[in-house]
């Protein structure tokens, strides 16, 4: 047990003194954030300069009031946000005037435009015909605005005061709120919700990848110098994988304790969303085990490659089954209890980072975390003792890599 | 004492190391001796138990060897190696703790250790920024640090400059004057001879020769002998006692027949010339081992060491 501190302590001071570790501890937060935070940030700014947008109504009744509507948008300092440009003119033919309006629209004169084109009896269809299919803000605004001009007519003409049809139109906000415990209640937004679930998971990924990298270059390492022959000189392999499953957990640790005062630091400049901390036991769980989990595979897997090559290629076998769950991840949090989440919930390869995403979401039932959580951890019992019976056997053998028939013979050894 | 007896090892059908045994005792340089792929690196890590033997066992002072046996090696394998991009000091200290010292001791060891070979000042540098034979001095310094009973060396002398390999010399006579049970392997016989009391010839997994090294070049017994003298040289070859070997005017090296004892021969010889020289050569070990080798244990068979 001592001697397994000692791996433990040694591992985990020589990796964390490491220049890559220190780039990566320091350097992934900020791109997590740049990557999640920046779109949101980009979409939220107000805009800054005035728009010209174009108003072609061929059905000439909705042009005053999508007008006098629009300009009621306004910039940050004041100024109109949109400059309405009336593109109908008479003696043209409908043809003519549309070519026209795209001519200005593809020259850049105007941004895009709203063409209200007359249909079968009554009704009409609208159109905003622009160049690149952008404006998270606009489209909404748009379509709000033609609709109660569309209602507002049409009342109108049915004999409503302009007062009655203001008060019948107004609209009412959705606000979704997520359900934790009978009436109490918390608003959220599906943003927030999918930022703050998939954070747990980019981390999780990253580090497996980055500390099992880490951890399989320091095996390759050891057996191709022969350090390999002291240390099983002075200690056990058992010992010896122990320990350094146990000084890469401490790094694991270390990180996600340096992240978290990142977090909570962040947390005061509103730049990350409280959710993050909901359900954060849970979700430590989940990220510790699937943490050990991926560990000890590593650890196999160092001691039978020989060269920091084939290391790689493995590396990226394994991040193709971790990607797997960040593909799958609106689908989970969309629908968190369909059959193949709750397989896939209880797969020891995917169980942590499904779990990580349906704890955000709407808390799995007891029976579900309490199977999936002893598979996992039978799982990484299970890994260990494979693993280190690979292990005893591929750190001395050097040059050649095993084959799957030698591999197995090595499992059955005792 | 350490006492190895009927070690065995196969790797998939290959017989590495074959019906070993020897002893080792306190005060004492044993050497296993052997061409590469001898088997020599297997029967080691037997040994070290870094590797299980397919039969045969390991006793130390009368008892099966266990946990905590480990810790009263130390070990300086054939092929060097260190954390590149550590520190030495904290190498050192970390091979001193994994052999049982604590912190404090190993600290104190390492400093003491590293102030003996004279590189001191490297104390916190990076094991990669030290020269080739300051690392091999530190590798030596992580396998004598807890003062192990029992010291395993492969091929000590490999990477030293002469300076360097007296500096190991003293220190590994220090440690038999220490009583301490030393194994060096080696495939350099002259260095064997100079150490060694006594030895094991390993080839091809199985023992050639194995006892003191005194009786093993007595009974090696080539009964070859060196005469000078003054006079024709002729009158050797009318001795029918034995056969000249080679000559060269006032010396040559004679092989007595069998049966022959050396003085029968002076007699004859001071008869008829004026000897001013006669003794007996000994053999090489490196002679011992080329000719043991030719007449037993050879097997031509391809060999992998692991």
């Amino acid at each position: 047990m001592k001697k397994i501190m000692k791996i433990a302590l040694f591992e985990f001071m020589e990796k964390i003194k490491t220049r890559a570790f220190l780039v990566f501890m320091i350097l992934f937060p900020l791109i997590v954030i740049a990557i999640s935070i920046v779109p949101t940030m980009l979409v939220d700014t107000k805009e800054e300069i005035t728009h010209p947008v174009g108003v072609l109504d061929l059905t000439g009744r909705y042009l005053g009031g999508i007008a006098r509507q629009l300009n009621e948008y306004k910039l940050a300092d004041g100024q109109p946000n949109y400059i309405v440009i009336n593109l109908s003119s008479s003696g043209k033919t409908p043809g003519e005037m549309k070519s026209f309006a795209d001519k200005l629209v593809l020259d850049g004169s105007i941004d895009g435009y709203l063409m209200v084109e007359p249909r079968q009896s009554d009704s009409v269809s609208v159109s905003y015909r622009n160049r690149n299919l952008g404006g998270f803000n606009d489209l909404p605004r748009f379509e709000k605005i033609f609709n109660n001009v569309y209602s507002s007519v049409r009342l109108l003409r049915h004999g409503f005061n302009p007062v009655e049809i203001q008060r019948l139109i107004s609209n009412v906000p959705l606000k979704p709120v997520k359900i934790e415990q009978p009436s109490g209640s918390k608003e959220t937004s599906f943003e927030t919700m999918y930022f703050s679930s998939i954070i747990f998971l980019m981390l999780l990924f990253m580090m497996i990848l980055f500390s099992g990298g880490l951890l399989i270059r320091s095996v390759v390492e050891e057996k191709s110098n022969r350090i390999i022959e002291i240390l099983l000189s002075s200690c056990t392999p058992d010992e010896l994988l122990t320990g350094k499953i146990l000084g890469l957990g401490m790094l694991g640790l270390f990180q996600i304790f340096v992240w978290a005062v990142i977090a909570l630091a962040l947390l005061g400049g509103n730049y990350i969303p409280l959710e993050i901390f909901d359900g954060i036991g849970l979700s430590m769980l989940y990220f510790v085990l699937g943490y050990l989990f991926y560990t000890a595979i590593f650890v196999g897997v160092g001691s039978v490659v020989t060269t920091e090559q084939e290391a790689q290629h493995f590396t990226g076998y394994l991040s193709i089954v971790l990607i797997l769950p960040l593909v799958i991840s609106l689908k989970v949090i969309q629908t968190p209890d369909i059959l193949l989440v709750k397989i896939l919930s209880l797969i020891p390869f995917t169980s942590p980072p499904i779990m990580l995403l349906r704890i955000k979401v709407m808390t799995p039932p007891v029976w579900e975390i309490i199977l999936s959580t002893l598979i996992l951890i039978l799982s990484i019992y299970l890994t260990i003792m494979i693993t280190s019976k690979i292990f005893r056997i591929g750190i001395l053998s050097y040059g050649k890599r095993p084959t799957l028939k030698e591999l197995v013979a090595w499992i059955k050894e005792k | 004492m350490l006492k190895v007896q009927n070690l065995t090892k196969e790797f998939n059908n290959v017989v590495a190391v074959n019906n070993i045994s020897f002893e080792i005792h306190p005060g004492k340089i044993f050497g296993l001796l052997g061409p590469n792929g001898a088997g020599k690196t297997t029967t080691i890590r037997m040994i070290l138990n870094i590797i299980k033997p397919t039969q045969g066992s390991i006793e130390f002072n009368g008892k099966k060897t266990q946990r905590g046996f480990e810790n009263l090696i130390g070990y300086l394998p054939e092929e060097r190696g260190l954390y590149k991009k550590s520190k030495v000091i904290d190498v050192l200290r970390y091979f001193g703790e994994l052999k049982g010292l604590s912190k404090q001791e190993a600290l104190k060891e390492a400093t003491a250790w590293l102030r003996r070979l004279d590189i001191e000042s490297y104390l916190a540098r990076r094991i990669e920024e030290l020269s080739k034979g300051n690392q091999q001095k530190i590798q030596f310094i992580t396998a004598v640090i807890h003062d192990p009973e029992i010291l395993i060396l492969d091929e000590p002398f490999s990477g030293f400059d002469p300076i360097n390999q007296q500096l190991v010399k003293e220190i590994l006579l220090e440690m038999v004057q220490k009583e301490k049970l030393i194994l060096l392997s080696t495939h350099q016989m002259e260095v064997a001879e100079n150490l060694c009391s006594s030895i094991l010839l390993m080839n091809n997994g199985l023992e050639v020769l194995s006892g003191s090294l005194s009786e093993i070049k007595r009974n090696f017994g080539s009964n070859l002998y060196r005469i000078e003298f003054e006079g024709d040289s002729s009158a050797l070859y009318a001795i029918s006692l034995a056969e000249v070997i080679h000559e060269n005017g006032n010396s040559a090296e004679i092989k007595l027949k069998d049966g022959v004892q050396p003085h029968e021969f002076l007699r004859c010889a001071v008869d008829k010339l004026k000897v001013s020289h006669f003794s007996e050569v000994e053999p090489t070990l490196n002679k011992i081992f080329l000719q043991s080798v030719k007449t037993k244990g050879s097997q031509p068979e391809a060999r992998t060491e692991r």
